[in-house]
C-alpha cells in the first residue's frame, strides 16, 4: 500500500512541476512585446531530502535568458535611442509553443500513471469486499 | 495448520512486485525532464522470484545488513541504447507507457489469482 500511496506523490509531484513550467511559459508568451522582457526558465531538479534522493520532482529556481534583445526599429517610440531603436524582448514564440507542446505531453503522462496506481489500490481493495 | 497456501503466497508477491514496479515507472515519468537522470526499473518478477526462494542473503538478527527487503534491493539502472537526451536523461516515454501496461497487466493476474485460490478455499470449507 505504502508503494501506492509513493507512486501517487511522484506522480502528482510531476504534474506539479509540469504545471509550474506551463506557467512560466504563458508569463513569457505574455510578455512577448514587453521592451527589455528577458525570457524566464526553470530546471527541473529531482528533490533531495538530507542528502538523500527521494525522487520527487521539483521545479528550481527561475533563471533569466540572458541572450540577445532583439532591437526594434520604431523612431516614435518613446524609449527609442538616436537611431530610431529600442530593445524588445528575447521571447521566440516558437520555441515558448514547443516548451507547452511537451510540459502538456508529460503532464498528460504523468496524469495517466496517477490513474493507473489509483486503479491498482481501488482493485487491491476490492478484494476486501464480500 | 494456517499455512498460506503456496499459490496465494507467490500471488502476493506477484502484487507487491507489481506495486514496486509501478513505482518506479512513475519515477522515471515524473523525472522524464529532469536533467542527468537516470532510468530505472526492477528486476522481472520471475527472477526475483526465484532468487528469493533460498538464494538470498537473510537477516536473522536486526542489525544485519544486505537482507533483501531494504528498499531499493534488486533495483538496476535501465539504458536503452540510443534513448538519452542531449541533457543526460535516458527515459524513454513510450518505453515507460510499454512498461505500465505490463506492470497493470502483472498485478491484475495476481490479484485474479489471489482471489481465485480464495473462491477454492471457501469452496473446500463448504461455504459458497
Amino acid at each position: 500500500m505504502s508503494d501506492f500511496s509513493n507512486a501517487l506523490a511522484l506522480s502528482a509531484s510531476g504534474m506539479q512541476a509540469q504545471a509550474m513550467r506551463l506557467r512560466h511559459v504563458s508569463e513569457n508568451i505574455a510578455n512577448t512585446d514587453t521592451p527589455g522582457y528577458h525570457r524566464k526558465t526553470a530546471p527541473f531538479e529531482e528533490q533531495v531530502e538530507g542528502g538523500r534522493r527521494t525522487g520527487l520532482v521539483t521545479l528550481g529556481a527561475v533563471d533569466l535568458d540572458r541572450s540577445e534583445l532583439a532591437q526594434i526599429y520604431d523612431p516614435g517610440h518613446p524609449m527609442a535611442d538616436e537611431n530610431g531603436y529600442h530593445d524588445g524582448s528575447n521571447v521566440d514564440l516558437v520555441v515558448e509553443i514547443a516548451d507547452a507542446r511537451e510540459a502538456q505531453r508529460s503532464y498528460e503522462a504523468n496524469l495517466r500513471m496517477f490513474d493507473q496506481a489509483r486503479q491498482m489500490s481501488a482493485s487491491l481493495l476490492d478484494l476486501l469486499r464480500r | 495448520m494456517f499455512q498460506q497456501p503456496e499459490i496465494m503466497r507467490m500471488a502476493q508477491a506477484m502484487a507487491s512486485h507489481a506495486a514496486q514496479r509501478q513505482n518506479e515507472v512513475a519515477q522515471n515519468i515524473a523525472n522524464a525532464d529532469t536533467p542527468g537522470y537516470a532510468a530505472r526499473d526492477l528486476a522481472p518478477f520471475a527472477e526475483t522470484y526465484a532468487a528469493a526462494n533460498g538464494m538470498e542473503l537473510r537477516q536473522t538478527r536486526p542489525g544485519h545488513l544486505g537482507a533483501g527487503d531494504s528498499p531499493g534491493a534488486g533495483m538496476i539502472p535501465r539504458s536503452d541504447p540510443g534513448t538519452r537526451a542531449p541533457n543526460g536523461n535516458s527515459v524513454s516515454l513510450e518505453g515507460e507507457m510499454v512498461k505500465a501496461v505490463e506492470v497493470k497487466r502483472q498485478h491484475d493476474l495476481a490479484l485474479t489469482l489471489y482471489k481465485t485460490s480464495l473462491g477454492v478455499l471457501r469452496t473446500s470449507l463448504g461455504r459458497s
